[in-house]
């Protein structure tokens, strides 16, 4: 379970969301701004129990509305975490968009929000299937 | 009605089925998938989300973006794809098998195959399913339609929502829908520990301050035409205690209880199933009791990461050519569950080869030794840092970890949780 990050020095029990494996990660914060990740079985979870305890970032996923009646939904992606705060300023700008169709996987839609591009994440309408011949 | 004739038919094109479709394709044989939907791809479209991916392409992808990983390939591989095509038949005749499919544009379709790989995926449990006593509302779904919903349909179920059950794709939806301006006011949860995984419940509820009671049942829905309450009560021993019971004004309710493989198809084919997973009963090569059908994915037993899905129905594909290639038998020992076990998959194990297990904890335990015995001696000792039921393990046993045994000898390997 996360909590709140400290400001002063400070013990937070978190869990990795770097990956599945979920590592029960114990990062202590000394007075001295000194910060030792425990708990971590990679890498990823001494960078992740650091961000986490200073400034906690997020992948956001979302939808954008397309106009189309057969595909509403174009779902989106950020490409890099982006600060946990920003997070409802990005929503409010992604609702307020329109993503028309055909659209491929990878379209950047917005080119920099705090640092990261929002791209689309599935090709729509669906790259089409070559029909099979009648025998 | 067209009627073709190919090496193996895939039934289901979602992530086990374009799995196994191409690496059988790369392996030279022909190819036939048969999809429901009008489209590749599976529930994976509806996993907007980020997370799949890290073990199969070491990146972190969202479903849609690891279902076209393999969509661009198959279209491209000579896979003969029907879409909107609902099978409905796998019947037995003298060179193998017939596939029947009924699609919108093509009419019924017949595909004559030497092996079929099931790869149909599985249902949501539903309320039926965990018999929630109250008025019948609307207002009530599972969590995997409202995941639909909200990112292929772009409808938002409800404002005020409880989740009963905390499977992965109820935590999931809880974030989901917090995101798109929903008050998810409660996860409820029967067992003493969440069933989705830690890192869900971190990223997903506490993330967003939902609260999560555990130990917890919903009593009763209330409500005439829409959902207006739940009731909630702790459990004490094993019964509701109503007395310290309370209510939750809400008006949508999702269900997250559960996964079963969709086997309609396969019992019709007379295809034997295992109680542990109520998927196939399986042997080592991932074939079923019914000659020439295999299965892999969630139709065989119900995953936590798509990766393994990957991996699982990439293996069954090798299998399916070593079985269309025609070798010799190979010789298996039967593989039981044993203590805190709730199934192993698959039943049986080949000895000369890489054996790969996948198995599901009974037990919440830190700490843990997972021992593989044959016939009662231990061949495989292995210390676990942290088991709970909704992490599945992965054991592999390496070429030669199990004794050879002279032909038609009877052996059992046992895989325990201690």
């Amino acid at each position: 379970m996360s909590t709140p990050a400290p400001d002063t020095e400070k013990t937070a029990q978190l869990v990795c969301i770097a990956c599945p494996m979920a590592c029960r990660l114990t990062v202590t914060q000394a007075s001295t701004g000194d910060i030792t990740v425990t708990g971590n079985r990679c890498p990823r979870g001494d960078a992740y129990g650091r961000e986490e305890v200073l400034a906690p970032k997020r992948i956001v996923t979302a939808v954008v509305p397309t106009g189309s009646p057969d595909f509403p939904c174009a779902p989106v992606r950020t490409d890099a975490p982006v600060p946990k705060e920003d997070i409802p300023r990005l929503l409010r700008e992604l609702y307020g968009r329109t993503c028309p169709l055909p659209v491929r996987q990878g379209k950047v839609l917005i080119e920099d929000f705090s640092g990261a591009r929002v791209i689309v994440t599935r090709t729509l309408p669906p790259d089409d299937v070559s029909p099979v011949g009648e025998t | 009605m067209i009627r073709r004739s190919v090496d193996a038919v895939v039934v289901g094109g979602g992530s086990a089925g374009l799995a196994a479709a191409l690496q059988l394709r790369e392996s030279g044989a022909s190819v036939a998938i048969v999809e429901r939907d009008p489209f590749l791809g599976g529930i994976l479209l509806q996993c907007i989300h980020s997370g799949f991916g890290l073990h199969t392409f070491k990146e972190d992808l969202t479903g849609p973006e690891y279902a076209e990983r393999f969509v661009a390939p198959a279209l491209k591989a000579g896979i003969e794809i029907y879409l909107d095509a609902t099978v409905v038949e796998i019947g037995e005749e003298p060179h193998g098998r017939a596939v029947t499919a009924l699609s919108r544009s093509l009419g019924v379709v017949r595909l004559d195959a030497r092996a079929v790989v099931l790869a149909m995926g599985c249902r949501e449990r539903n309320r039926g399913n965990i018999a929630i006593a109250g008025t019948r509302p609307a207002g009530v779904f599972t969590a995997g339609l409202a995941q639909r919903l909200v990112n292929i349909e772009g409808c938002i179920p409800g404002r005020k929502v409880v989740i009963i059950g905390s499977g992965d794709i109820g935590l999931i939806m809880a974030r989901r829908l917090t995101l798109v301006g929903c008050s998810v006011l409660a996860v409820v949860e029967i067992q003493s520990y969440p069933s989705g995984s830690a890192r869900n419940i971190a990223q997903c509820l506490s993330d967003y301050s939902i609260p999560l009671y555990l130990g917890h049942v919903v009593t009763r829905i209330e409500g005439r035409d829409r959902v207006e309450a739940v009731q909630v009560a702790p459990l004490a021993e094993g019964r509701a205690d109503t007395e310290k019971g309370f209510r939750i004004l809400c008006d949508t309710v999702l269900l997250s209880v559960g996964l079963i493989p969709e086997n309609e198809l396969s019992r019709a084919a007379g295809v034997p199933i295992n109680e542990g997973t109520a998927g196939p009963w399986v042997d080592a090569n991932l074939m079923t009791g019914a000659p020439g059908i295999f299965a892999c994915g969630n139709v065989l037993h119900v995953h936590d990461l798509v990766d393994f899905v990957t991996e699982e129905s990439r293996r069954c594909a090798d299998r399916v050519s070593a079985y269309l290639s025609g070798g010799p038998a190979t010789p298996m020992y039967g593989v039981t569950p044993g203590a805190n076990v709730r199934y192993v998959v698959p039943n049986s194990c080949a000895p000369g080869r890489e054996n790969v297990f996948f198995l599901r904890p009974l037990v919440v335990k830190n700490d843990a030794q997972l021992t593989v015995r044959m016939d009662g001696q231990v061949v495989r000792s292995r210390r676990l840092p942290h088991i709970q039921p909704s992490e599945m393990i992965r054991l592999s046993l390496e070429p030669g970890a199990l004794p050879a045994a002279a032909s038609g000898e009877k052996h059992v390997v046992e895989v325990a949780l201690q």
